[in-house]
């Protein structure tokens, strides 16, 4: 080894020691050659002498905060005011240095931070500089102090967020060509905003075991930073401990801790929370890059909760879902049949009319005879023999079109599955989550009767999840045996507990009682029951009991199952009949699948119209293939009676048209041609029924009516209640044709 | 003329009489009579020596004796309809003066991983053989654009 090569070595150990010890006297010594600086800016190479330096006073203007960020200050009197870069903004008290720099409309770089879960501060990215503080501050984990003086774009700032981020990439894999989250990755846009140009890391980079969290999430551990976002939406929203932290040091891995398969039914959230490719979707593994898609702001109506989504789709193709801020339904959560059901939109699409020959195999024909065929076997048979059902996904113009059209065929036997017989279509309080989704947050005692809301509706899961943790809320369940995601009481599972309930005799009632806001979530599976009238009266009586309608809160909720059903209860579709089927002769699917048509005589005539070659086409005499939610413009109300809008993300499959086109197209085949041609036409008429439907986006509060009820003299069975979803994967036709879905539910459904 | 008499005794003499006939009925002397242009290259090809045959059957002849430029030719294996583009690429050097290389020596050095088989010129000659670019409707290899899987009826 030569002599200059040895002199370089020591040269360079002195610099590191420099380095450690004083870091101002490196950079006082520009002889020092060997130690090549970081910083890419000059004026960062010697940040002090930048600080000390008296700067000119620049006088900022003000900024609007970010992303529409507001401000609530439960207590005026708690009010402070502190400075960001100089320029004074007012925060309530208790807020950190980062929200108050948010609201001040300064972004703060940041990885661990999420405003959703609990602080973890270990990122280190979120540094400022904050006067009279010796070192710079993580601002994520300091609450704001007043007269604070806080300063984001300092050298000491800058060169505090260059430094975490040179460690951040010193494990991070230079893979971002093969990356899925390349060109969406915090990683990627804040090092590019606020990293070095270079780095000094020349050793070998770790590597980690990616681990298998099942069929949804793809895991690449070793591009991990460590930031625990999604352990800690595992163990505070999803309520699952399966995620943790496992070693210390370089050795820290993120993993379940036995080899195990994460089973929650919102998995798929840490795809979106993840800021680096960790965590990425499995389906969606290289099938697309993020700036190829087109988004689509639309509505889930895989549940009855209508979570807002985004359909991202490349040409005639959707890609991926992913969810859309609500903080009022979803608030940026979706469950993972939400997201990841969209390969059953593009699998077993019906995309020709068809009819069932004398052979009774399907033939492929034009529409002109296939709506021929129709309107002449439904101009055959007698008025009340035509049945018409709506299914579950329909969306609330097809439905008042199915209605229109039966009612001008002179039937009025029309409703949408799952509302049981004789619904009750006239009390919008007795069909709807009265207190809100976002309202749930304010009870303090649930009783659930009758429903699983862990795999009817996840999104209300959440919330209750949510405030079992926020308030200690006491929970009571009435129903089969199941699993819960947070401390639950089973009290019974059948009616006569119930009855205990409103006598006062059950330990439950002492906790009803006590509660200031009770909250009573009746599950819509209770609806096909007989004596459903018999236990809505019971559980009337508990509400009376427990104080749970008043004028100021209304916690007697009805949990709907499907996306189609509050729009049909309020346009009304309710059956004349209440066994229609046994004596139907023309019975009309508008993508009824789950009717049971055991009872339908074996000479009736049914016309399937729908998107999916599901249960009903096999006993199907024409088929006629109708749009699915992706590919309409469609009016959805969720189970807390807000109306929302689907948008078409891609066109329609084959031959397909939209639903209520094909109604208003057979009604003029029929003669009994429906007054609307478009769009605007169908909602006049809906206006005329049910305005609430046109009211996007509002939620309409039901009226309480408790007194209205006539009173029931139904007797009650002691059947116990029965799950009303069996498994939560494959609940609809979308879902059962998907195979993501029935992947998981065969690896994640038998692990149970 | 006579020596051309003299040339075909000596033949027969020396071949037997079911030897000519054979060779004769093999070479399609017949299909001569209608076709001129086969009969010309027929008595060009008198003298002249066999370099290769591939395998198409097209035989390639050369006679350094004749006209300078018209000393290379082939006799087509398909004797009803023929054209230029039969002859295969390793040929075509060959027989167009560019190389001395023949094409059985071409094909030694040919690398069997990649290249297409000859195929002569079919156009006019009816829809399948008409050709259609990548992204024609009639291509039966374009590809399949149909993003969704539809339902098949036949299960039921």
């Amino acid at each position: 080894m030569g002599f200059g090569v040895l002199a370089l070595r020591a040269s360079r150990t002195s610099s590191a020691i420099n380095r450690c010890f004083s870091v101002s006297r490196i950079f006082a010594n520009p002889s020092n050659r060997h130690s090549r600086s970081i910083a890419s800016t000059p004026e960062l190479r010697n940040a002090e002498a930048a600080a000390e330096a008296p700067q000119t006073q620049e006088i900022h203007p003000p900024r609007t905060p970010l992303a529409g960020a507001r401000v609530h200050f439960p207590k005026p009197e708690d009010a402070i005011e502190v400075f960001v870069d100089g320029f004074p903004v007012t925060i309530p008290k208790g807020m950190t240095v980062l929200q108050a720099c948010e609201v001040a409309g300064v972004d703060i770089p940041r990885f661990c931070y999420h405003s959703r879960l609990s602080i973890a501060g270990n990122c280190r990215m979120c540094l400022v500089e904050v006067e009279k503080s010796p070192k710079p501050v993580a601002s994520c984990a300091m609450p704001a102090l007043p007269g604070m003086k806080i300063k984001t774009d300092t050298p000491v700032a800058k060169k505090a967020r260059e430094g975490v981020m040179e460690f951040l990439l010193m494990n991070h894999p230079l893979d971002c060509p093969i990356c899925d989250q390349g060109g969406e990755c915090d990683l990627q846009d804040q090092s590019m905003a606020f990293g070095s140009d270079r780095g000094r890391f020349t050793d070998v980079k770790r590597s980690v075991v990616d681990k298998n969290l099942g069929p949804l999430v793809k895991t690449v551990m070793t591009r991990c930073i460590q930031c625990t976002r999604c352990v800690r939406f595992a163990t505070e929203v999803a309520g699952v401990q399966d995620l943790g932290m496992l070693g210390r040091g370089s050795g820290e891995e993120i993993g379940t801790y036995v080899e195990k398969l994460m089973t929650s039914e919102l998995s798929g959230n840490v795809i979106d929370i993840c800021p680096v490719g960790a965590l990425t979707s499995k389906p969606f593994a290289f099938k697309a890059r993020n700036w190829e898609l087109k988004a689509t702001e639309t509505i889930d109506v895989t549940d009855a909760v209508g979570s807002n989504i985004r359909i991202d789709s490349r040409g005639l193709e959707v890609m991926r879902i992913i969810p859309r801020l609500n903080e009022d339904i979803n608030e940026e959560w979706i469950s993972d049949k939400t997201r990841f059901c969209y390969d059953g939109l593009k699998r077993q699409r019906l995309n020709d009319p068809m009819i069932r020959g004398p052979d009774g195999r399907f033939k492929s024909v034009s529409w002109r005879d296939a709506l021929a065929i129709v309107a002449e076997v439904a101009l055959q048979v007698k008025p009340e023999e035509i049945v018409g059902v709506a299914g579950r996904l329909s969306d609330a113009e097809s439905m008042i079109a199915l209605k229109d059209f039966l009612n001008r065929m002179g039937s009025n036997n029309v409703w949408c599955e799952g509302n049981g017989v004789r619904p009750n279509a006239d009390l919008r309080s007795g069909y709807l989550l009265n207190s809100s989704i976002s309202g749930l947050e304010k009870a303090d005692v649930f009783l659930l009767v009758g429903t699983q809301p862990r795999i009817e509706a996840p999104m209300v899961n959440a919330r209750i999840h949510k405030t079992v943790r926020a308030n200690h809320a006491k929970v009571g369940y009435i129903g089969p045996p199941t699993d819960f995601n947070y401390n639950c009481k089973n009290l019974g599972t059948g009616p006569q507990t119930l009855l205990e309930i409103a006598e006062g005799r059950h330990p439950f009632c002492s906790a009803l009682l006590a509660a200031k806001n009770p909250a009573i979530i009746v599950g819509a599976g209770l609806f096909e029951r007989k004596d459903k009238d018999s236990i809505l009266s019971v559980i009337d009586s508990i509400a009376k009991l427990g104080n749970v309608v008043r004028p100021d809160w209304n916690g007697l909720n009805f949990l709907l199952l499907h996306a189609a059903q509050a729009a049909s209860l309020d346009l009304g579709l309710v059956p004349e009949s209440d066994n229609s089927i046994e004596s139907a002769k023309f019975l009309y699917l508008m993508g009824a699948d789950d009717v049971e048509l055991d009872e339908l005589p074996s000479d009736a005539f049914v016309v399937y119209q729908g998107h999916h070659g599901d249960r009903s086409v096999y006993r199907a005499n024409v088929i006629l293939p109708a749009s699915a939610f992706s590919e309409k413009e469609g009016t959805y109300e969720n189970t807390e009676g807000c109306s929302q809008q689907t948008l078409p993300a891609v066109p329609t499959v084959g031959d397909a048209r939209d639903d209520w086109k094909i109604i208003r197209a057979l009604s003029e085949v029929a003669g009994v041609c429906l007054p609307y041609d478009n769009l605007a036409g169908i909602r006049s008429r809906i206006s005329v029924v049910a305005p609430n439907l046109l009211r996007v986006d509002e939620r309409e509060p039901a009226l309480i009516h408790t007194d209205l009820k006539p009173d029931c003299q139904q007797k009650m069975s002691t059947e116990p209640f029965s799950s009303a979803v069996d498994n939560f994967y494959m609940t609809d036709s979308i879902t059962r044709a998907s195979k993501i879905m029935a992947q998981c539910s065969a690896s994640l459904l038998s692990k149970k | 003329m006579a020596k051309l008499l003299k040339t075909a005794i000596q033949a027969i003499r020396e071949k037997g009489i079911a030897n000519i006939v054979k060779e004769l009925k093999e070479g399609e002397f017949v299909r001569c009579l209608p076709d001129g242009n086969l009969l010309q290259t027929k008595i060009h090809n008198i003298g002249g020596r066999v370099v290769g045959v591939d395998k198409f059957g097209n035989k390639y002849y050369e006679n350094l004796d004749t006209q300078f430029g018209r000393h290379r030719w082939v006799e087509y294996g398909d004797k009803r309809r023929y054209n230029a583009s039969q002859v295969p690429a390793e040929w075509h050097g060959w027989l167009h003066y560019i190389t001395d290389h023949t094409g059985d020596e071409l094909l030694m050095l040919k690398p069997q991983r990649y290249g297409v088989e000859h195929k002569q010129n079919f156009s006019g000659e009816g829809d399948e053989y008409i050709y259609h670019s990548k992204g024609h409707a009639l291509n039966p290899g374009q590809r399949d654009w149909t993003r969704y899987q539809a339902w098949q009826p036949t299960k039921t």
